[in-house]
């Protein structure tokens, strides 16, 4: 008797594009963090240049996550009895790092500069939209060639492969 | 069963949860600093420029730090020393830094001394351990200190050498186990000046070098390799020919025009031969030296040195030729020469040559810059900061003999030279020092000497310490600045910190004489301070541009004979047929390497092999002995008794046993101990730290160990006729 061959590739198949589809998607969604710090006090209500926390944008490839020295310059007298500013003096006190989870990403093999943009005069809320309302991170943009295209060609800058991908 | 169809089901399967598997959200962390390090851009590397600590050449190094860490480090391209080069062994300082075994915090002694056993304790409680036999010692017999270091050159030295006087006691010693000692006396002898030379090859038509390994490990090789690629090839239409005369052929030999292998303990005689054909024939530039020279010379005919040194004495009079007719020429006497029975002879019989071609003070020639010059503002205490370079064993043999007579009643040790290791343990050194109430090392590792101590106070490395320093070679009259490119990785002070710190607990005169509030001040208040001319010396990493002036070698008209003591070396040449010869290793050197994996792993550059110790021979003397490559055998001296494998090197002159030094350690960690055994356990306790002082037999034996190699010893011919 000839067996009914049990065709497991179609539904494997949809599993596959689901998780793949799902993953790709990931951007938008909001990524718990150790504490709930908000973008849009400091940045909208107390008018901080995002380059006081993030301050090596214009000087590395990178933009940094602020030290927890950074956070208590401030916060050493300022809104200390807020619980979330009291989390901060709590890893300040033990020493230890706050560990943040990542948001924002981009694949290894694109090189990045954050200092050309920020040198050039590209306001931060460019390819961060809506962060100035944010609480924690968060990524609204998909970072797709796409989006990088368009804007080089705009400003009629190079699209050279070699300028981001080496 | 499995059936072919569910086998491809189940693999697909695998590949599936293989390939998508990683596509689930993974959150990763960022981990920002508690505290950034000073000048921090995250993702940009700094270069702090500072001074290697790896041997004691005194190369300017510049350290690429990311993320406040240590990641590479290069040769500094305005030092003058070594123009942007390094050598291995500098490039592992990095293991050094970040090495497992390292010293991070006080350790008080917690079993019997000599044990190793050790308990960790607070900075607050060691200094209290410190300071009480300290102060007994200073008000009941202050002379009963010993400090045994390292040569500390600069600022340190000062701080040691002003902490120890105003204490009130005179027994400091500083040993070196290739100080060159022998070169000193000759260079005293020769040309009137009881300091090292420059030799300035990259000027010089024609190198005659006697034993001298200035490529690898002499007293500055990444100067010498720099000076010497110049003489090669620097020049539109000279280059410079280079003939070695020696025992072995090393790295540097290979580097040679002409090697001629001669009897280890005979390289002086070869120069007097040399010698004698240019008087001989009145090939000499110095003519006024070569007549009064005439008579001694006679003896030395090169039929006769052929016959001492088994060198042809048709070779001896083509270079004698050689070396007259392509003036400005040199001639260099190394290691080998330097530390034979006789190795004061062998070094002014090679310098002699530099007189007779009128090389002495001209360029292409050899030259003495004054190196206290630099320190001229400290008068007298000049050569604390620029002390001559002594190996110290006299004064080691000394402070031995006082510690057997009961007269040190504590003991402070200090740096990488390892007295317990370097010394022939016929001295007894381990058992002397047993013998002091009190013992106090400042290192970074355990090791043989310092685990002899009570307590053991943990030393920043090179990396993270302030420092200044003078190189002995090729510096220019330029002080070199060490400041820390890191941070301190672990609870560490410096020796100078704590004699800072413990002369103001003392008071008195000592709190008077180191009156910083710490080594950094004091190196600060030395040149000029932060904000002055001390930040750009910083940045550029030293005072370069000021050349110092060359002192005049006064006695070069008058020039002393010198005179062969014909000091056999030792053993009876029918129990031990082979003369024994010792040469630094090009990655361990005196054996402070051993303990980093990348200095272990790097292939001896002759004989390929790695991660332990070996006899080099040659094929014709080992067959002679029955000796096949790789054997294990026992290497037995008069004084001692060690184990190792075979190596054949067709460039050993017949009857001679080379060995590296450096292998052989029982207490310096788990990458350096147990592999191979100590050759200076063969060698006897002489008047004079002689490498070169006797005979050896080999009788093969069984071991359980192999010697791994990278190369085959007939090279790739034989490799590839055996595919």
């Amino acid at each position: 008797m000839a067996r009914r061959p049990f065709n497991a590739a179609i539904p494997l198949a949809c599993l596959a594009l689901t998780l793949f589809l799902s993953a790709g998607d990931a951007f938008a969604e909001t990524v718990p963090q150790p504490i709930a710090f908000s973008h849009k006090i400091h940045v909208t209500d107390y008018k901080l240049n995002c380059r006081f926390c993030h301050s090596s944008t214009n000087k590395s490839q990178y933009a940094n996550i602020p030290s927890v020295e950074k956070c208590m310059m401030c916060h050493r007298s300022i809104a200390t009895d807020k619980p979330e500013v009291k989390k901060v003096a709590r890893y300040w006190n033990e020493k230890k790092p706050i560990p943040w989870n990542k948001v924002i990403d981009v694949p290894n093999h694109v090189y990045f500069p954050h200092k050309k943009m920020v040198n050039a005069g590209i306001s931060c809320l460019t390819c961060h939209p809506g962060m100035d309302q944010a609480g924690t991170a968060v990524q609204k943009l998909e970072f797709g060639m796409g989006m990088c295209m368009e804007c080089h060609r705009k400003k009629k800058v190079t699209i050279d492969c070699w300028k981001c991908h080496y | 069963m499995l059936d072919r169809r569910q086998f491809l089901k189940l693999g697909g399967a695998t590949a599936f949860a293989t390939l998508f598997g990683g596509c689930d959200k993974v959150q990763s962390r960022l981990i920002p600093f508690v505290i950034p390090p000073e000048n921090y851009t995250l993702g940009e590397a700094l270069w702090y420029a500072s001074v290697c600590g790896q041997c004691p050449a005194g190369c300017g190094i510049v350290v690429r730090v990311s993320e406040g860490r240590a990641k590479k480090i290069e040769g500094n391209p305005l030092h003058p020393v070594n123009r942007g080069k390094l050598c291995a062994r500098g490039q592992a300082a990095l293991q050094a830094l970040y090495h497992p075994e390292r010293l991070s915090r006080p350790m008080k002694l917690s079993g019997a001394r000599g044990s190793g056993a050790y308990a960790p304790v607070s900075w607050e409680e060691a200094l209290s351990l410190l300071m009480g036999p300290l102060k007994k010692v200073k008000a009941e017999a202050p002379g009963s200190l010993l400090m045994l270091t390292e040569p500390m050159r600069g600022h340190a030295g000062l701080v040691a050498g002003r902490f120890m006087k105003t204490f009130g006691s005179k027994h400091r010693v500083s040993w070196d186990p290739f100080g060159p000692d022998a070169m000193l006396s000759a260079n005293a002898a020769v040309y009137g000046v009881r300091d090292l030379p420059e030799h300035d090859l990259a000027n010089a038509r024609y190198l005659l070098s006697f034993s001298g390994d200035f490529l690898e490990t002499g007293i500055s090789p990444v100067h010498y390799a720099r000076e010497y690629g110049r003489m090669r090839g620097d020049r539109e239409t000279i280059r410079g020919k280079f003939v070695h005369f020696g025992p072995r052929l090393s790295m540097t030999a290979a580097a040679a025009d002409l090697f001629i292998p001669c009897a280890p303990g005979t390289e002086g005689f070869v120069a007097l031969g040399i010698a004698h054909v240019m008087v001989r024939d009145r090939l000499t530039i110095a003519s006024s030296a070569a007549g009064r020279l005439l008579d001694d010379l006679g003896p030395y005919s090169p039929e006769e040195v052929e016959k001492k040194t088994g060198v042809h004495a048709h070779d001896i009079a083509a270079a004698a030729e050689e070396f007259s007719r392509n003036q400005p020429g040199l001639a260099i006497a190394g290691t080998g020469a330097a530390t034979g029975p006789d190795g004061a002879f062998h070094c002014a019989a090679v310098a002699l040559l530099n007189v007779l071609a009128g090389n002495v003070g001209t360029p292409g020639g050899v030259s003495f810059p004054n190196r206290a010059q630099a320190f001229a503002k400290y008068g007298t205490e000049a050569a604390l900061l620029a002390p001559s370079p002594e190996s110290g064993y006299a004064g080691m043999r000394t402070a031995l003999e006082k510690i057997r007579g009961g007269a040190v009643r504590m003991a402070i040790l200090s740096g990488a030279t390892n007295p317990a290791f370097t010394l022939p343990p016929s001295l007894k050194f381990n058992e002397a020092l047993s013998k002091v109430p009190f013992v106090v090392a400042f290192a970074s590792f355990l090791d043989e000497t310092t685990s002899l101590a009570d307590l053991v106070l943990p030393v920043p490395t090179a990396l993270e310490a302030w420092g200044d320093d003078l190189a002995p070679v090729g510096h220019a009259g330029a002080i070199t600045l060490c400041q820390p490119v890191v941070g301190p990785l672990h609870d560490t002070r410096s020796m100078p910190d704590v004699l800072i710190a413990a002369a103001k607990e003392l008071g008195g005169e000592p709190a008077k004489a180191l009156p910083w509030g710490s080594f950094r001040e004091c190196i600060e208040n030395a040149y000029g301070g932060p904000g002055g001319e001390m930040e750009k010396a910083l940045q550029r990493g030293g005072f370069f541009g000021e050349s110092s002036s060359s002192r005049s070698a006064a006695r070069t008209g008058n020039v002393a004979f010198p005179k062969a003591a014909e000091r056999p070396i030792g053993g009876d040449p029918k129990a031990f047929p082979l003369a024994l010869h010792l040469y630094p290793s090009i990655t361990l050197y005196d054996g402070r390497g051993a303990n980093l994996p990348w200095l272990q792993e790097m292939p001896d550059p002759i004989s390929t092999a790695v991660w332990r110790n070996w006899v080099e021979v040659s094929p014709k003397t080992a067959a002679e002995l029955g000796l096949a490559e790789g054997d294990g055998v026992t290497v037995t001296s008069p004084s001692g008794k060690i184990t190792a494998h075979v190596a054949f090197n067709p460039g050993v002159a017949p009857d001679v046993a080379a060995m590296p030094l450096g292998q052989g350690h029982t207490r310096y960690g788990k990458y350096a101990n147990g592999r191979g055994e100590n050759p200076i356990s063969l060698l006897p306790a002489g008047e004079t730290y002689t490498l070169q002082a006797t005979r050896v037999a080999l009788a093969k034996t069984k071991l359980s160990t192999t010697l791994a190699r990278t190369g085959h010893p007939e090279g790739q011919w034989k490799v590839k006729n055996m595919m």
